[in-house]
């Protein structure tokens, strides 16, 4: 039976998530699923992001009273990664939330959803 | 890396008194007089600090450096610390934000004078471009550089959408659904970096590359250096993110778009040292910058050219013009960086003087097209006289700041031995001339309404004495640092060196 580590599945689900989310928000017309397709994209690099940080065998990086502090940095998962994704979740929700906004603003101006004809790039 | 405590108390100012600006006036909503005091007081504190702060780091987060015994390497007497997320002030720092902050003053107060209601939120939005602006040229860690990139983008949608036509709305969707795909592309180079380095300081990120032999993992350096260069692309306008950008510019109330072509061109400024610092001697990578560049220039020209609207022709300028600052950075000499910050500065203030002659079109109600104007100098002679030194300055006509630094861009290209570069900047110098003299041929010089101007009229056409000063003073430091280009670049020369010699210092 082939092995897979964690980390392995947790970047493929990554990647597979964020190349949906690209194609999404490339090739779909409707406004609302381009901003699913975005939500996507942004749950795949936080995926990716939390897999970066995962060590085989590792422990939770919180210094217990009592460990040994050379081998703490070598068994610990990297911090980092979980850090810049609770910030990224922050971003992801800003986005998502102005994204809504214009296309509620834009939704009201032209009466569709569709992106190729709310985006019709006609000057003022 | 270790360096010794230097936690300047000045330097998170720049960045907390306009969020805590920013929050106040969002909460004042439409106390008008209110909003105006807080607001031009706050913009004169941020210049004030720029210009009085002494250089330095300040550390939101680091931890003492630990020895590989488990022992600190910080005695009671001497600090020693392993760096984290920071900021550095140093003088590139200083006149970046200087000259940024001055904008600030005058856009608030154009704002708070021109929009008569529910403006808390416009002037918040402002400020905290203002922040996404100076954060970004301060920051010395990858993870303050993506959040700096990824508030600006959330700002330039907010500001531009505030102008509320349906066009700009428009430009604001397109431009927030890219940031979506920079933003996350930003996030993945961060994360690449950490993941091959360990370190999200960059000036600990590059000493490892420099002291650690990579092995199998120069593909993923590669990988992490093509989404950073997305995100530069993506922040400063550069090809293929051009007519978003565009659009945002042109979209845009012309006053706010001062603040978001200084907000690109410090992110340019900014991303395109990290990735010289860090990816520089990487095969192909400044090549692949410049070509980016060359290519920036040449189309954000042509599409300027063949503009029959006086904003739409400085919108592409300003893209066009971005391709000038990074030509000079991506050619990677201690000449061509300090030929590209200088044209950065420069750039920052002729548009500015650009822009605001457009805003008075708007304010004189007359419109920017080029095809319904005519006479207007006969009606505002100053506002004429105004925007054909800021074409000159702009077009990179002696004496005005233009011309200096294109001809050190221009010098730094011939001694790399590219002179089909140096032809290009000149190229685009002499159609921005063109570019811009038949806007203002058509829409100042050439004879419009037969009738003569009357007296009531001729108080409609009157420059507000502030815009007037704003102006007066944007030109004369064009023309001082046309003569004197070393008041800038004294300024500038310690970056770059640092930059070509000891890349790990910021």
């Amino acid at each position: 039976m082939i092995e897979v580590s964690l980390q392995l599945l947790g970047f493929i689900a990554a990647t597979i998530l964020v190349v949906v989310g690209i194609a999404g928000m490339l090739f779909l017309d409707n406004l609302i699923k381009k901003l699913i397709a975005f939500t996507l994209l942004s749950d795949g690099v936080n995926l990716a992001l939390v897999s970066l940080g995962y060590v085989q065998g590792g422990i939770v990086p919180i210094l217990e009273p009592g460990a040994s502090i050379s081998e703490f940095p070598n068994s610990a998962a990297l911090i980092f990664g979980p850090g810049i994704v609770l910030t990224n979740i922050v971003i992801g929700v800003s986005t998502t939330a102005i994204l809504a906004a214009l296309i509620v603003a834009l939704y009201k101006r032209c009466g569709s959803l569709k992106a190729s004809k709310v985006l019709k790039g006609e000057r003022e | 890396m270790n360096e010794p405590i230097t936690n300047l108390w000045s330097v998170p100012l720049l960045v907390m008194i306009p969020i805590l600006t920013a929050i106040v006036v969002n909460l004042l909503y439409n106390k008008a007089r209110a909003i105006r005091v807080i607001s031009i007081g706050a913009a004169i504190a941020v210049l004030a600090i720029s210009v009085v702060s002494p250089y330095g780091f300040h550390w939101f987060a680091g931890h003492p450096a630990v020895n590989a015994d488990g022992t600190y390497t910080f005695t009671a007497s001497v600090f020693s610390w392993k760096l984290s997320l920071e900021y550095y002030y140093g003088p590139l720092q200083q006149i970046l934000i200087a000259v940024t902050s001055l904008l600030l003053l005058f856009v608030v107060v154009i704002a708070t004078k021109s929009l008569s209601k529910n403006y808390g939120p416009y002037v918040a939005i402002v400020f905290l471009t203002y922040v996404s602006a100076a954060a970004v040229i301060m920051t010395n860690d990858f993870y303050n550089l993506w959040i700096a990139v990824e508030l600006g983008s959330l700002l330039v949608a907010g500001l531009v959408a505030s102008s509320g036509t349906g066009y700009a709305q428009k430009a604001a969707l397109k431009y927030t659904f890219f940031s979506a795909l920079a933003g996350s592309g930003l996030a993945i180079s961060l994360g690449l970096i950490l993941g091959i380095t360990g370190y999200a300081n960059i000036t600990d990120a590059i000493h490892f590359l420099m002291t650690n032999d990579l092995g199998g993992m120069h593909a993923v350096l590669y990988v992490a250096f093509a989404f950073l260069a997305l995100a530069w692309v993506y922040a400063g306008g550069l090809i293929p993110v051009h007519p978003l950008k565009s659009d945002v510019y042109r979209s845009a109330f012309p006053h706010a778009t001062v603040l978001l072509q200084a907000q690109s061109k410090l992110m340019l400024v900014a991303i395109g040292i990290v990735l010289l610092r860090m990816f520089g001697a990487l095969p192909f990578a400044r090549e692949v910058m410049l070509s980016i560049s060359v290519l920036t220039m040449i189309i954000g020209i042509v599409m300027a050219l063949i503009q029959t609207d006086f904003r739409w022709t400085l919108a592409y300028i300003i893209v066009s013009h971005s391709g000038l600052v990074t030509v000079g950075l991506s050619l990677g000499t201690y000449k061509g960086i300090v030929g590209g910050l200088f044209q950065a500065v420069n750039d920052i203030i002729y548009m500015s003087i650009l822009l605001l002659c457009c805003e008075m079109l708007l304010y004189f109600g007359k419109g920017t097209s080029i095809k319904f104007n005519g006479g207007i100098a006969k009606k505002s002679p100053w506002l004429a006289a105004f925007v054909i030194l800021g074409t000159f300055a702009a077009s990179g006509i002696p004496p005005f700041n233009g011309f200096q630094s294109e001809l050190i861009i221009i010098q730094a290209a011939l001694e790399q031995s590219l002179p089909e570069v140096a032809a290009v900047v000149l190229m685009v110098s002499i159609s921005t001339f063109i570019a811009l003299f038949r806007a203002v041929y058509s829409i100042f010089l050439k004879p419009g309404e037969d009738h003569p101007v009357r007296q009531s009229e001729a108080k409609r056409f009157e420059i507000p004495t502030t815009v007037f000063v704003f102006l007066s003073v944007l030109l004369a430091i064009s023309f001082v640092l046309g003569v004197y280009p070393q008041l800038a670049l004294g300024f500038l020369t310690e970056s770059a060196l640092k930059v070509v010699f000891v890349p790990w210092v910021p």
